[in-house]
């Protein structure tokens, strides 16, 4: 039975061997624009991940075809509808800015084509849609690291800092809050910003006023590097706390001396990889870039090996590498895939359950300081 | 609000509000001659920054490196007009705009190419980054050189146009070009001089912002270009002194809705823009606006 059984299966991977065929997965990011780091950083780690693996079990070479959204939703959407329509994906990898993301996964859901974005924590970006996973943990949780690190280092009264036109920021504003007083924590007073100014003297001297414990600030790095710097230069010494959308270059490059101390909660420290996987794609990191390996790349990489995983137990299963429902099904299906970024498991609702990290600004570099598991 | 977080505030609005008066200045003059609303203005400014932090990562001395960015933004400004305003002179206005739109997403999209859209750290000397403290109240040295740069820079346009021949010209062009070509005005050579000008002003206004707020990106002018248009036309746009004004009054706006409710900070923008359209309810071609059909500045 056995020996039939898988002499049918090699006839059956003989007979598609004979005719390998390409599978594509289309690719959107901000490779440009106002949070062009995030697309360029995962656009790094993807190709070091495509360059390690682009043939699949049964000799199918996959094809990534990667478009720039210039951080713009309604030019995502458009992105994704071009993939699917006119390049004739499988699979969409992408996007890193929640709102983006959200702007996305709506065309990919009506299309029942799987979407897997690496990045976006927002958990109303998988909510409701059948065809939407995520490669990164949610927000709900990232706030909660963030309250439970601040209050477990003595820091009990916080003026939360809110980027009113980022989803991101609004939903992990939310999620600190929540965690923060549940953990005894005060909130003194919630400031909003907006991305794209620069100018946040206004919200630095209101937080003066209120000579906060911690500044727990949910938004991007370039607001995050001028709004520290403003801060430091107005003498204002409470430390602030970020989550993964500040953990950038440029939050030193352009925070200078004000950025040391910077804590935030990230998905990755390329000091806290341990498995061979990690270790091995740090390597071809470094080889290839000369500089630390970044959470976005290694995001992205992960997006990308769940990704083929997923082709690869379709083929198992005897479908074909390009059928959308069975990559869908094994994407929401992911059971320990054993990633970059950690162990890796979907819930039912296509969020990633893994552990976080919390990093820290030390000497114009990134340090690890602690790992949190779920 | 205690009142040194208000004299703070105070001080934050002059710093911002001298900002955007510098650069709708350059909104004004341009507007004031030609009728021509230089939707690249922004990204002139954008041009100036990244020419000074191009040439001062290629080493040259910050203050040489502020000389060759201002240069350089003069040279695209006069190249803009040479290759794409000069042949449209006779058309209507809107191809102009329209041209002028062109330009902003062709410069945008330029240096998107060459730099790339990751933010970079301008290299701002720290001399001129320091701040003094006065009691509880923060006064950065920049909060006091831009007002005086700003009043320096208007007296000069302000003596240019009314003091010197080709002040004159530039005037007599805002009234009625192909008469003062009649009067054998070389209206071509006086018009590259105001963009050249124009453009010198907005590379000073954008070398002003990377100190203020150094990160520079290629999409850097197009909020700042918006604000200062905004101040431009609130002031009434074509007054230079009306632009001052006008990018005063933006400026206190938005520190202020942030520092008396700072719930509703980030939409600071809603506030600025709605005060706008106030004005123009009442007074419709802005504070110091007068007659649109005639010439002024």
């Amino acid at each position: 039975m056995n020996k039939t059984l898988s002499l049918v299966a090699a006839a059956a991977l003989m007979s598609t061997m004979a005719m390998a065929k390409e599978v594509k997965i289309g690719v959107v990011l901000p490779l440009t624009g106002p949070i062009a780091a995030f697309g360029q950083t995962s656009k790094g780690g993807l190709d070091i991940a495509y360059a390690q693996n682009k043939t699949l079990k049964n000799g199918d070479t996959v094809k990534i075809i990667v478009l720039d959204d210039r951080g713009d939703k309604a030019e995502a959407a458009t992105a994704v509808k071009r993939l699917i329509n006119k390049d004739g994906v499988s699979v969409i990898l992408g996007e890193v800015a929640s709102s983006i993301s959200m702007a996305m996964a709506p065309v990919a859901d009506k299309a029942k084509t799987p979407m897997i974005t690496h990045a976006s924590t927002n958990p109303r970006v998988t909510k409701g849609k059948k065809y939407v996973t995520r490669a990164c943990f949610i927000d709900p949780f990232q706030g909660a690291v963030m309250a439970k690190y601040a209050i477990d280092n003595g820091m009990k009264t916080a003026v939360v800092v809110t980027d009113a036109k980022q989803d991101y920021s609004v939903g992990l504003s939310k999620a600190f809050k929540k965690a923060y007083e549940a953990a005894g924590g005060k909130i003194v007073k919630t400031v909003l910003l907006s991305s794209g100014d620069k100018d946040f003297n206004a919200q630095v001297s209101t937080i003066k006023q209120e000579k906060p414990g911690i500044i727990a600030f949910t938004g991007y790095y370039p607001e995050a590097a001028l709004m520290v710097k403003q801060a430091r230069a107005m003498g204002i010494e409470t430390p602030f706390i970020g989550a993964d959308g500040v953990g950038f270059p440029e939050l030193v490059s352009i925070g200078g001396k004000a950025a040391e101390g910077f804590m935030y909660t990230d998905h990755f420290n390329e000091a806290a990889a341990s498995t061979p996987e990690a270790k091995a794609y740090v390597d071809a990191f470094h080889k290839a870039y000369n500089k630390p390996a970044d959470s976005m790349g290694a995001l992205a990489a992960d997006g990308y090996g769940m990704i083929l995983a997923a082709m690869n137990a379709c083929i198992d299963e005897g479908k074909g590498s390009d059928d959308k429902e069975c990559i869908n099904t094994h994407l929401r299906g992911t059971k320990g895939y054993k990633g970059i970024t950690g162990e890796i498991t979907i819930n039912e609702g296509g969020d990633a359950v893994k552990s976080a990290v919390v990093n820290a600004v030390k000497d114009g570099k990134f340090a690890y300081k602690t790992t949190v598991n779920p | 609000m205690d009142f040194s977080t208000f004299l703070q505030q105070l001080v934050n609005g002059i710093s911002l509000g001298s900002m955007y008066a510098l650069i709708a200045i350059g909104y004004t003059m341009v507007y004031g001659t030609l009728r021509l609303i230089n939707f690249a203005h922004g990204d002139i400014m954008m041009v100036g920054a990244f020419f000074v932090y191009l040439a001062s990562s290629m080493g040259l001395p910050f203050p040489l490196a502020v000389l060759a960015g201002i240069t350089g933004s003069v040279l695209v400004g006069i190249m803009t007009d040479k290759i794409a305003y000069k042949p449209l002179r006779e058309a209507p206005k809107i191809s102009l705009l329209i041209t002028a739109i062109g330009i902003s997403f062709f410069l945008e999209n330029l240096f998107n190419v060459l730099f790339g859209g990751v933010p970079k750290a301008f290299p701002a000397p720290e001399y001129l980054t320091t701040s003094f403290k006065l009691g509880e109240v923060i006064l950065p040295l920049m909060v006091i050189v831009i007002p005086i740069v700003t009043v320096l820079i208007l007296g000069g346009v302000l003596w240019v146009l009314y003091k010197t021949k080709y002040g004159m010209a530039i005037r007599a062009l805002a009234f009625d070009i192909p008469t003062v070509k009649l009067m054998g005005v070389n209206a071509d050579y006086i018009i590259s001089i105001v963009f050249g000008l124009g453009s010198a002003l907005a590379a000073v206004g954008g070398i002003f912002y990377a100190i203020s707020y150094p990160s520079i990106d290629p999409l850097m002018g197009i909020i700042v270009g918006l604000k200062a248009f905004a101040a431009a036309v609130l002031g009434g746009i074509g007054s230079v002194t009306g632009a001052v004004l006008g990018g005063f009054i933006l400026g206190f706006t938005e520190i202020f809705v942030v520092a008396m409710f700072p719930d509703l900070g980030g939409y600071k923008d809603a506030f600025a823009f709605f005060f706008l359209i106030f004005v123009l309810l009442l007074r419709p071609t802005g504070i110091m606006g007068e007659d649109l059909d005639r010439g002024r500045f």
